[in-house]
């Protein structure tokens, strides 16, 4: 008998591990993405301006944070707030999962930018909190070898193509462009802003049919082909690796470079610019736009110390705290440039400015898949599979199969 | 008496019993009745009943079938050389000798270390300036960007496999080995058979049960491969390296297909059951055979 009791405890021992711990009654479940040494100040405070208020952070990772807010979703235990990559924003949105902050935001509108990042219609669910783009980042000291202005980084794609070339031709492992390959997520960010500083498009206004097929994505698409002749293949991390090694003479990439060129390459020379336009008298420094949103969700249970929270978060100096100690990022809030932080930083200050012209991609359901349809055509295109003009179209026939679907 | 100890082994079992309803029937029935839907986990309240769509949406889709060809070629092209890795190494320390065991623990240990650790470091391994770069380059000979090439993706992932997984392989055929009657050998050198002789005509005969054994787990595993892909190379170049799992799994987490990622679940371990079957049957037929 006593056997049979020692198994039935064991069994009532594993039942109550798997049972999840209670929270407590005042506790803000905060689900991000950030280093606790960065975040944790902040929630701080928060709870010190709140007497009573307690927040839990729990920190996700850009590797298995989507699985596990799904997995949450799906499960009925969403966190109270949540921080969400612009990229998951289109299938969220389209879920219904994402609590309608409207009412909550409605005095902020002016003041932050990026609300195309959490709209449908005219409702809002989330708040932008923090902004990313891409720039085009240049090893100083390669222009200078190459016999190159350092001073002045290239304005057009043909001075990027002859300051590729010179820099290539240093030889010894040196090599002028970075061309990314396909890496999901991001070989659309190194190779769109080429075609939209073309006037290149993605969807119609309707967001019901491919723009795709263009002779300005045509003609980008060539152009950053082209680029293969004068620099190395390679994954953002093997390109940016070969950047701080100093092996690199340009390539577009994002702020998270600022962070680690200090920490990991703190000899090298280097800048940042915007990225360059098809010619001086056509086109746009364009880029890409992406974000860091807050969002509560319809199944969180304090929905209202979400929506506090999160206004606490997107105060102009709480960002700007956020920002300036991750500095991958920088402030949602309109005039964050001006703040001394960034005005002692001109490399920073050059991703704001470039924020000015760069796109934000819309809130279509399947904008994902969009995305990939565009990185897998232009890696048939790197792979010499298919012409420029023919990975153009096959991606606009697959892209209007996509939106066709709805 | 017998009430009694039925109630006890109940008990006894009931932590794993529970366990399994909870990790294993569950999840199994639940993925079953998913995929004959169109559930997506951030909008499970409008999930609708779609019958076989899913099913027939996969075996039409180019996708899905890229990621089988794919898989198909990652077990054609790992089993044998593990298999054969796997003996080789099994025979090689099998006869006591000293510094034996150095040699078995140090072919073992890749199985122990977690498979995500081991592509991270196969990816340094493989980056173009890495250590395999380098060798091949101080031997002058071409080095190929080898996660990025189309050609090579598949084979570098396929070539860690057999490396990281032969230790494992190794010591199921070292019980095998062991399981061998020491008599059968000694008659066999009495009668004169030198060491082909008794490696053909008793060790691989008598090994069959633990080959099949090795081949069905090995072709289960290999079907099901996903973190090497997801660590490495994210399923490029040009798709060549996106397996069925890493496909569904993309399927299920980015695009939220998750009644679709169920029914490609289901087929993959259709196709599973059914080569475990035919490896069966064909490694039964051929003992019966012998007997």
């Amino acid at each position: 008998m006593k056997r049979v009791a020692l198994a039935v405890l064991a069994a009532l021992a594993f039942v109550a591990a798997c049972t999840p711990a209670k929270k407590k009654p005042d506790e803000i479940v905060f689900w991000e993405f950030w280093p606790a040494d960065v975040i944790t100040p902040l929630v701080r405070q928060f709870e010190a301006e709140n007497p009573g208020k307690h927040v839990r952070i729990e920190q996700l990772t850009w590797d298995n944070g989507r699985d596990k807010i799904t997995a949450a979703v799906a499960a009925g235990q969403p966190p109270d707030l949540c921080e969400l990559g612009s990229t998951y924003m289109p299938r969220f949105l389209a879920s219904g999962a994402l609590s309608d902050w409207s009412a909550g935001v409605a005095d902020l509108r002016d003041s932050l930018r990026g609300w195309e990042l959490c709209k449908v219609g005219d409702a809002i669910y989330g708040m932008p909190w923090v902004l990313g783009t891409r720039a085009l980042f240049y090893n100083k000291t390669l222009f200078a070898k190459a016999h190159l202005d350092s001073t002045k980084p290239p304005e057009t794609w043909d001075e990027l193509y002859a300051a590729c070339a010179r820099i290539q031709q240093l030889g010894h492992g040196v090599h002028g462009y970075g061309v990314s390959l396909n890496d999901r997520q991001k070989l659309f960010k190194k190779f769109m802003p080429f075609a939209w500083g073309n006037g290149g498009e993605i969807l119609s206004a309707g967001l019901d049919s491919s723009r795709f097929d263009s002779p300005q994505n045509v003609e980008a698409l060539e152009f950053y082909l082209k680029l293969r002749k004068v620099g190395m293949l390679g994954l953002q991390d093997a390109l940016d690796q070969e950047f701080k090694e100093g092996r690199l003479g340009l390539q577009i990439s994002g702020a998270w470079l600022l962070k680690q060129i200090p920490k990991e390459a703190p000899g090298l020379r280097y800048g940042v610019a915007l990225v360059p336009k098809p010619a001086m008298d056509r086109g746009e420094h364009a880029s890409f736009a992406g974000g860091e949103v807050l969002v509560s969700f319809t199944g969180s249970k304090r929905k209202e110390d979400a929506l506090r929270l999160a206004r606490f978060l997107v105060r102009p100096a709480n960002a700007l705290a956020l920002a300036s100690s991750a500095q991958s990022v920088q402030p949602a809030n309109v005039g964050a440039d001006t703040a001394a932080f960034y005005r002692e930083r001109p490399d920073q200050q050059v991703m704001i400015r470039q924020f000015a012209t760069a796109r934000f991609t819309p809130n279509h359901v399947e904008w994902d898949a969009i995305e990939q349809v565009i990185e897998e055509e232009v890696e048939q295109a790197l792979y010499d599979r298919k012409s420029a003009r023919r990975a153009v179209a096959d991606a606009s026939a697959r892209i209007d199969e996509l939106v066709g679907k709805k | 008496m017998r009430a009694y100890s039925r109630a006890t082994a109940w008990a006894l079992l009931s932590p794993w019993v529970l366990a399994f309803a909870v990790f294993g029937l569950y999840p199994f029935a639940f993925s079953l009745g998913a995929s004959l839907t169109d559930y997506s986990p951030i909008r499970a309240g409008a999930t609708r009943f779609v019958g076989l769509a899913n099913y027939a949406q996969a075996c039409t889709s180019r996708e899905f079938w890229n990621a089988l060809a794919n898989t198909g070629w990652f077990v054609l092209g790992s089993i044998p050389f593990t298999t054969l890795a796997a003996l080789g190494l099994a025979l090689a320390v099998q006869p006591s000798f000293r510094g034996r065991t150095p040699f078995r623990v140090g072919f073992f240990l890749p199985s122990v270390v977690s498979v995500v650790v081991l592509s991270l470091v196969f990816k340094g391994l493989y980056a173009p300036g890495g250590s395999l770069d380098a060798l091949l380059g101080a031997l002058h000979l071409p080095a190929p960007a080898w996660l990025q090439d189309p050609r090579t993706a598949l084979p570098a992932i396929m070539a860690m496999d057999v490396w990281s997984a032969s230790g494992y392989y190794m010591i199921i055929f070292l019980a095998g080995l062991e399981s061998i009657p020491r008599d059968l050998y000694d008659a066999a050198r009495l009668d004169g058979a030198g060491a082909w002789a008794r490696l053909t005509t008793i060790t691989l005969p008598l090994l069959r049960p633990t080959l099949a054994f090795v081949l069905v787990v090995n072709t289960i595993r290999s079907l099901q491969i996903f973190a090497e892909v997801f660590v490495m190379t994210r399923g490029g170049p040009l798709g060549r390296t996106t397996t069925v799992v890493y496909y569904l799994y993309e399927q299920a987490f980015s695009r939220f297909h998750l009644g679709y990622a169920s029914a490609v679940a289901w087929l993959l371990f259709a196709i599973s059951l059914l080569l475990a079957v035919v490896q069966m049957r064909a490694v039964n037929a051929r003992e019966q055979a012998v007997r």
